[in-house]
């Protein structure tokens, strides 16, 4: 009974495997790609940046292995994007939309390593109490410290990232994309890296030789606070548990919309759903416990999952599936009006 | 969480622009040692090793291009040089402990005590041992950014004098 789409219609690249993207979703997917370019854009000319400047000093190096790092989660993005694209086959029945639940662990790790990095580092140049040096540059006969270089190279590379991860918070809602939403932390990791660097190089002006390293361990905290967040959450979905939404703090609402559906059919007697996140879309497995002798037809069947489709681009792969009772672990188990939303 | 983090920079930030106004008595950058400041009007310790052609110290007194250097910075600083004359390692270890204020002879910028001591930009260019060019440098307590500044900062003048 599962809904199985035509395959001929519509070019793929306006598709999610077999679900047909709404065209405001599509045009969704094309400005995420344009951010995304864009954010691989300003990292590389970063990069290239920070490696002129960067000197001797440890401080510059290890911002510039972050944005190293930081070009992990864009490129996980657009590959994640066009193996999700793929139509389902007989040998991948189910799509490739995990494809971006491995983005999003491939986004996750990089996140992580990138925070403990900065953590370790800097705590080793504490307890050794590393006394960085910035030494100067000859700027057209005239002696400059590097440190203005410096801060002025991170002050520009601060707007980017800060807009960029914006943005790309909004669009990952709607896309329901995690890989976009890790890449957006990862965004906020570096444009909250560039002004600890910032407010570092100055320390280290005053002679506060520890300055760099305290304010990169204070961000480097929270970056690895967004990793852990991430990776625990890009385990659990790959594990297959409940569908929740983007940011994971809750079930996620079309849950209890699709069972709804169900409660509100004349022949159902009991309904309860298994949903779980492929990456993008769901899968629904709708298990109804009919009314005694109520005839279940295919027809019903069909209308109930077209219902159920009909109610989110995200639901295509839905199937309903008749039984005497329901499995104890899906919600619900009691009739229509009387079920409650216990989460 | 988001606001007291964005709280705390901004404290951080404001922290150190005061920090900054507070502080420009002793200079940006500042040392985080003080260096600079007991050199100047006091005594420059030099530590050099015997590495002719850029320091002679078989005499009383180190000679050569690096000793005369360190003389005109020292000069321009109203402070008097007192010179030690040992081997790299032990003048590299006294650097980091302090004992010392600048350590030259022949040292290059291929230099391996980046981690000990706060390496100076190339001054001059030489050759090397092996007949490949080197560039020339000096050393100075690791971190102590407006020592490094002010040496650097004379190089650069003395390299303008010479242009002229």
């Amino acid at each position: 009974m599962t809904r199985r789409d035509t395959r001929e219609t519509g070019p793929s690249g306006r598709r999610f495997g077999a679900t047909e993207l709404p065209p405001e979703i599509e045009r969704v997917v094309q400005q995420a790609k344009r951010l995304e370019w864009a954010t691989l854009g300003v990292i590389v000319v970063t990069i290239v940046l920070v490696a002129i400047v960067m000197g001797s000093s440890q401080a510059m190096r290890a911002a510039w292995i972050e944005d190293l790092l930081s070009l992990i989660p864009p490129i996980a993005f657009l590959v994640a994007l066009r193996v999700a694209r793929m139509a389902p086959t007989r040998a991948r029945p189910y799509g490739s939309h995990r494809s971006v639940g491995v983005g999003h662990l491939v986004a996750a790790v990089a996140l992580s390593v990138m925070g403990v990095v900065l953590v370790g580092d800097s705590l080793l140049g504490l307890v050794t109490a590393e006394h960085p040096p910035i030494g100067t540059f000859d700027l057209f006969g005239h002696t400059v410290w590097q440190g203005w270089f410096m801060m002025a190279v991170m002050a520009l590379s601060v707007p980017g990232p800060m807009i960029l991860g914006h943005k790309k918070l909004k669009l990952a809602e709607q896309l329901h994309d995690r890989v976009l939403y890790a890449d957006a932390d990862m965004n906020k990791a570096d444009w909250q890296t560039g002004v600890a660097t910032i407010v570092g190089v100055a320390g280290i002006g005053l002679g506060w030789w520890w300055a760099d390293s305290a304010a990169a361990i204070f961000v480097g905290v929270s970056i690895v606070l967004d990793g852990w967040k991430n990776l625990k959450e890009a385990v659990t979905n790959l594990a297959d548990r409940r569908a929740a939404t983007i940011d994971g703090a809750r079930p996620h609402p079309l849950i209890d919309r699709v069972e709804r559906v169900a409660w509100a059919e004349p022949w159902v007697r009991q309904a309860g759903a298994r949903v779980r996140d492929e990456g993008h879309v769901f899968h629904v497995e709708m298990f109804v416990v009919p009314h005694e002798g109520a005839d279940v037809t295919v027809g019903r069947c069909c209308a109930l999952r077209d219902a159920i489709a009909a109610l989110d681009w995200k639901l295509q792969d839905v199937v309903v599936a008749p039984v005497d009772e329901l499995p104890a672990e899906v919600h619900g188990g009691r009739s229509g009006e009387h079920q409650t939303g216990e989460e | 969480m988001t606001i007291t983090r964005r709280a705390a920079l901004t404290g951080l930030l404001g922290g150190a622009a005061l920090g900054f106004t507070a502080c420009t008595s002793s200079g940006y950058p500042a040392d985080p040692d003080g260096t600079l400041d007991r050199v100047t009007g006091g005594v420059l310790r030099a530590g050099v090793v015997h590495h002719p052609p850029h320091v002679d110290a078989s005499g009383a007194e180190p000679v050569g291009p690096e000793p005369d250097l360190i003389r005109g910075f020292a000069a321009a600083h109203d402070a008097r040089v007192e010179w030690t004359v040992a081997g790299e390692e032990a003048l590299m270890t006294a650097l980091e402990k302090g004992d010392m204020d600048l350590v030259a002879g022949g040292l290059t910028s291929a230099s391996p005590w980046t981690s000990h001591a706060s390496i100076t930009r190339d001054y001059a260019e030489a050759e090397g041992p092996d007949g490949e060019p080197v560039k020339l440098v000096m050393a100075v307590p690791l971190g102590e950014n407006q020592m490094l500044t002010a040496l650097e900062a004379y190089f650069d003048q003395r390299a303008a004098e010479e242009a002229r």
